[in-house]
This record gives structure tokens, sequence and C-alpha cells, in this order.
């Protein structure tokens, strides 16, 4: 199945025009480091080291449709660069985690950016969601260098 | 010029992180850790910044209030980002310098980090007063974002040439 997409004729297009494939690359990181950067700083805006004078629902309203923007952006392009080369990708047990953490760390953000009108109602943010923030950080730092070690460990990429 | 240049190169190489960046299959990927967690933290704030002056977004907050509430994590952003980025060069400084895409990389981040100086160090706050930014802000904005797109372009070259 996998070959099949790696085969497809857009498929190979992309993969085989220098341009067009740097083009999604490009997108990929740019959007990746918008998306990662915007839920960081809400993240540390939640924990208390960040805009500490802004509110925390404005901060997160003024970041999270943006990041939710890039994160589009950066699936996307990320489908398609991992479609070029499909039959290698697919199998690899690093790349798993790579998505799962994305996965898992995209929830976060969604419980970061619920919690946030809620945790500014009260006069200092509950220390839960302070827990939950810095998980979230974390899981951003873990899903980087998990995406890092896939040309390190399995030569791909 | 370009003989002191190779001997810097030669001489990073050597060094105790530029030795760890190349040899060590572990140390690579997080040393790219650092580099990229870095430019999530700087582009994320600037753009950020970058928007509102456009005008997009919410308008909550004057350019000014965003450009002085991330003010701080904008600065960490960017010393994070050349921290790993040192440390990156220094493993293969020699093949760096030689390819050209990276010299492209290096000549478009000096008028990207020039702009961003300008933007969030000082002008943010005097275009950003008010609810409205004016015409030049917008263009700054833009400029700004085109040159973080050049300067990623130009990274992203680096291994095809």
């Amino acid at each position: 199945m996998w070959e099949a997409l790696e085969q497809t004729a857009w498929v190979k297009t992309l993969g085989t025009t220098g341009w067009m494939y740097s083009t999604v690359s490009v997108t990929h990181y740019l959007t990746m480091f918008w998306f990662i950067g915007s839920v960081a700083v809400v993240d540390l805006r939640v924990m208390g080291l960040a805009a500490r004078r802004r509110s925390l629902a404005e901060l997160a309203e003024q970041l999270f449709p943006w990041a939710w923007i890039g994160f589009a952006f950066a699936v996307l392009s990320g489908f398609l660069m991992f479609a070029t080369d499909a039959g290698d990708w697919a199998p690899s047990k690093v790349f798993h985690v790579k998505l799962t953490l994305i996965a898992v760390s995209a929830v976060f953000a969604f419980i970061i950016q619920r919690g946030a009108r809620k945790w500014a109602l009260d006069p200092e943010v509950p220390r839960a969601a302070k827990i939950i923030a810095l998980i979230s950080l974390l899981l951003w730092v873990a899903t980087i260098l998990s995406a890092s070690e896939i040309p390190a460990l399995e030569g791909l990429g | 010029m370009h003989d002191t240049l190779v001997a810097f190169a030669k001489w990073l190489e050597g060094t105790p992180w530029g030795l760890m960046t190349r040899e060590s299959i572990w140390a690579y990927p997080f040393v790219q850790l650092i580099h990229f967690t870095g430019l999530s933290i700087w582009l994320g704030t600037n753009f950020a910044l970058d928007l509102r002056l456009l005008g997009v977004g919410s308008r909550r907050a004057t350019a000014a209030q965003v450009a002085e509430e991330l003010f701080a994590w904008n600065w960490i952003g960017f010393a994070i980002v050349l921290t790993g980025g040192f440390m990156l060069f220094s493993g293969i400084a020699t093949a760096f310098i030689a390819n050209i895409a990276f010299q492209w990389k290096l000549g478009l981040f000096v008028p990207l980090a020039l702009t961003w100086h300008v933007l969030v160090q000082r002008k943010a706050r005097v275009w950003g007063k008010t609810t409205e930014t004016p015409g030049i802000a917008r263009f700054a904005a833009i400029t700004e974002i085109l040159l973080w797109v050049c300067v990623i372009t130009a990274a992203v070259e680096i291994p095809n040439h």
C-alpha cells in the first residue's frame, strides 16, 4: 500500500522535482516552528514564566488560531514528504514514536487552549494546569528529539 | 581572509563540542534539538508580533504590548538558536563555509536579524501604540516574514549542495 503511494504519478513528480520538494520542506519546517513556538509561549504563560501582565485567556486567543493553521500546514507538508518515500518511512519504529508524540502533544495543546479560558477566571492559575503545561512543553521537546533521531538511528530523511 | 576563515573552521572542528557533534551518533540529534527548540521559540514569538503589526488576528492587545510581553522569550529563543547553530556549525565547519547554500543562509540571516532587532527592540513600541498600525509597520512585518522564508529555504538547500 505504501509502495503504491510512493509510485503514484504526482508523488513521483514531487519527489523528483527539486524546487517542489524544497517548497514542501520549507513549509514543513516553518509551520512546525510556528506551531510549537506559539503553543510553547502559552505553556510558559500558564506556568507563570512568560507575559505575566497579559491575561492568559487573551494570549491564548491571540496565538492559538494561528498555531492550528500552522499545525494543519505542518501535517499536510509532512504527509507529502512521507509520501515520496513512504515504503521506507512506514515501517520505521522511530517514525512511529514521532507520530505518536505529535498526536499526544496536539491533544495537550487542545487541552491547554480549552483550559486557558477557564483558568484565567481564577486569581492564580491552578497547580494542575501548570503541570499540564509543563508536560505539554516536554512533549514538544521529545517530539523534536524523536524527529532528529530518525536520520541518526535509521538513516532516513 | 579566506585562509583565516578556513583555519578558524578547522580549529572549530577540533574543539570538544565540534568533535562531539560530528562523531557521536547520540550528540548530533541533541544539538539539533537545541537549534530547533530555539527556532520554535524565536520564530513563534517573532511571527506573533509580525501578525499583530499586520493587524490580522486578535487585536485586543496593541503591537507595542505584544512586543513588550514576548520580548524576553524572543531573546531567549534567539540565544538558543545561536548556541545550537554554532555547535552544529562547529561539527563540519570546513564543509559549511564551502557550501553555497550555507553562505546564502548566513548572508540572509544578517538582514533578518537586523530587521528583527529594529522591529522588536525599537520600532514595534513606536508604531504599535495604536490599534491600527502604520503602513511602514506592515511593510516591515511582511519583510521579516519573507526573510524567514528565505533563510529557511537556504537551510533546506544545504544538503543539496
